[in-house]
């Protein structure tokens, strides 16, 4: 493009000049020289851009370029924070994850073993209720043969007196509280042993 | 066309827009209308930095937004860091905040002096004093010859005293690339190429600077060549013409300013960074191999 424009601008200036100076030449007009200049240009122009560099580069320059380069560094030291802390996040990220999965896996075991815990808990009291409620049928058995034993004696007993009180009616008979004692215990005596035969 | 108009202006050569004038004399030195454009744009040049940045350096370094300028300095620092960013660090590598002060003050001075001469003063001028276009009082500075001859010899100054203070012998080794007993040969070309280079970026400016003006004199110089009906016919496209030429010059302005600078960078950068720099970074211990500039 630059390129183009320049080679342009020379064709320009090359078909142009010939034909300028060849007019005014015609016309009688002063001779033009396109290249005219003195050594005063050139020394304006030194003079000019020496002030431009002077002034510029005292007053202006620094600012500008302290200024990008001020930022260039913020910028730089931002994203090498930014780095920084990002890598750190990772890594108490990695350590976060790490210490959840420990506290799952710490979690999972004390599950476990509370499990575990629970179940021989359970057996125990399971073992220890069995035990009691066969004691308790034990008891309960053996209380009930006594109230049985105590039952069936008092009914032998009162089966007696009956017996002996009937007797006696029929055979308009007073028995002695002696006999009667005798008579009863005989007659206890000969159903146990009845029972026992049985 | 443009042949056709040209030798119509001979009456009132296009040349003369483009030209420098006298405009008065300072013991005994013509001063001319170029020369005051070209102090006009320095002051133009200065003012116009010097108030965008004038608060830049106070900025606080641990605020950013204390750090980006404000108004017509934020544009010029874009211009300035694209420059830095863009145009100089892949050039000049680490000498580029040497170099950055220099080539930004030769692109604002350049484009200045540019833009400055795209100013119609001439004709507005003319208006009041009734001699259409020959006031004089502007004129591109960048249409003289001598001046772009002179700031591309700054560039040369730049180019050989950096080469040497920052290459010393690498610099002076690069004038003969080749076999030594080819040195006499190679040291001529070297040189022819080093002054082919300063001018050619005498010439592309200049000439860019003057065709683009005498294209617009030419343009509008249609206008004002024939009288009545016909001179309307012709005015109307010549000025509609002159009007779209001008707008590209602003940009051939901000172009050929970009160019020169561009160029200048790239010839201070072929002085003042070899190839070992880069072989020094990567070998610290110091394997120095040949010295030819980087281009």
């Amino acid at each position: 493009m630059a390129l183009m424009k320049s080679a342009s601008g020379a064709g320009v200036l090359g078909l142009l000049l010939p034909a300028m100076l060849l007019a005014s030449e015609a016309h009688g007009a002063e001779k033009i020289n396109p290249f005219e200049g003195t050594v005063a240009n050139a020394v304006v122009t030194l003079i000019t851009f020496g002030i431009v560099l002077f002034v510029l580069g005292k007053f202006v320059w620094p600012a500008v370029l302290t200024g990008l380069q001020r930022r260039e560094e913020f910028i730089r030291n931002s994203l090498q924070t930014a780095k920084q802390e990002r890598e750190e996040a990772e890594k108490l990220l990695k350590q976060y994850q790490e210490q959840i999965a420990g506290a799952r896996q710490q979690a999972t075991a004390i599950v476990d073993e509370g499990r575990r815990d629970a179940e021989v808990l359970r057996h125990k009291i399971q073992a220890e209720a069995k035990t009691d409620a066969d004691a308790m049928l034990e008891r309960a058995r053996r209380e009930i043969g006594i109230a049985r034993d105590t039952a069936v004696k008092d009914l032998y007993t009162l089966s007696g007196k009956l017996a002996t009180d009937l007797a006696g009616r029929i055979i308009q008979k007073e028995i002695d509280p002696a006999t009667h004692e005798r008579l009863i215990r005989d007659s206890i005596n000969d159903l146990s042993t009845a029972k026992l035969h049985n | 066309m443009m042949i056709g108009g040209a030798m119509m202006l001979a009456s009132s050569n296009p040349m003369e827009h483009v030209l420098p004038h006298k405009l008065f004399e300072i013991r005994g030195v013509d001063v001319t209308n170029q020369m005051v454009m070209q102090v006009v744009a320095t002051l133009f040049v200065l003012w116009l930095l010097v108030s965008a940045f004038r608060r830049h350096g106070r900025a606080n370094p641990q605020n950013l937004e204390s750090m980006v300028p404000r108004g017509s300095g934020h544009l010029f620092e874009i211009i300035c860091n694209y420059l830095r960013e863009q145009v100089a660090r892949p050039i000049l590598q680490h000498h580029t905040d040497r170099f950055i002060p220099y080539i930004w003050s030769v692109f604002f001075f350049i484009f200045g002096c540019n833009l400055l001469g795209l100013l119609p003063i001439d004709a507005i001028t003319g208006v009041f004093s009734g001699d259409r276009w020959r006031t004089h009082l502007a004129g591109t500075a960048t249409g003289n010859i001598v001046v772009t001859g002179t700031m591309a010899a700054c560039t040369l100054v730049m180019m050989v005293v950096n080469g040497l203070r920052l290459g010393g012998m690498h610099y002076l080794a690069h004038f003969c690339p080749g076999p030594l007993w080819l040195a006499p040969l190679l040291i001529p070309v070297e040189i022819i190429g080093l002054v082919a280079k300063i001018f050619a970026l005498t010439v592309r400016l200049f000439a860019n600077m003057m065709a683009g003006h005498i294209l617009l004199a030419v343009l509008l110089g249609f206008g004002t060549a024939a009288s009545g009906l016909l001179g309307v016919a012709i005015a109307i496209p010549a000025i509609a013409g002159a009007a779209a030429i001008t707008c590209l010059e602003i940009f051939v302005a901000a172009l050929q300013a970009f160019i020169f600078t561009f160029l200048t960078t790239l010839f201070i950068g072929q002085s003042v960074v070899f190839h070992h720099d880069a072989h020094d970074e990567e070998h610290p211990a110091g394997d120095h191999g040949h010295a030819a500039p980087a281009h």
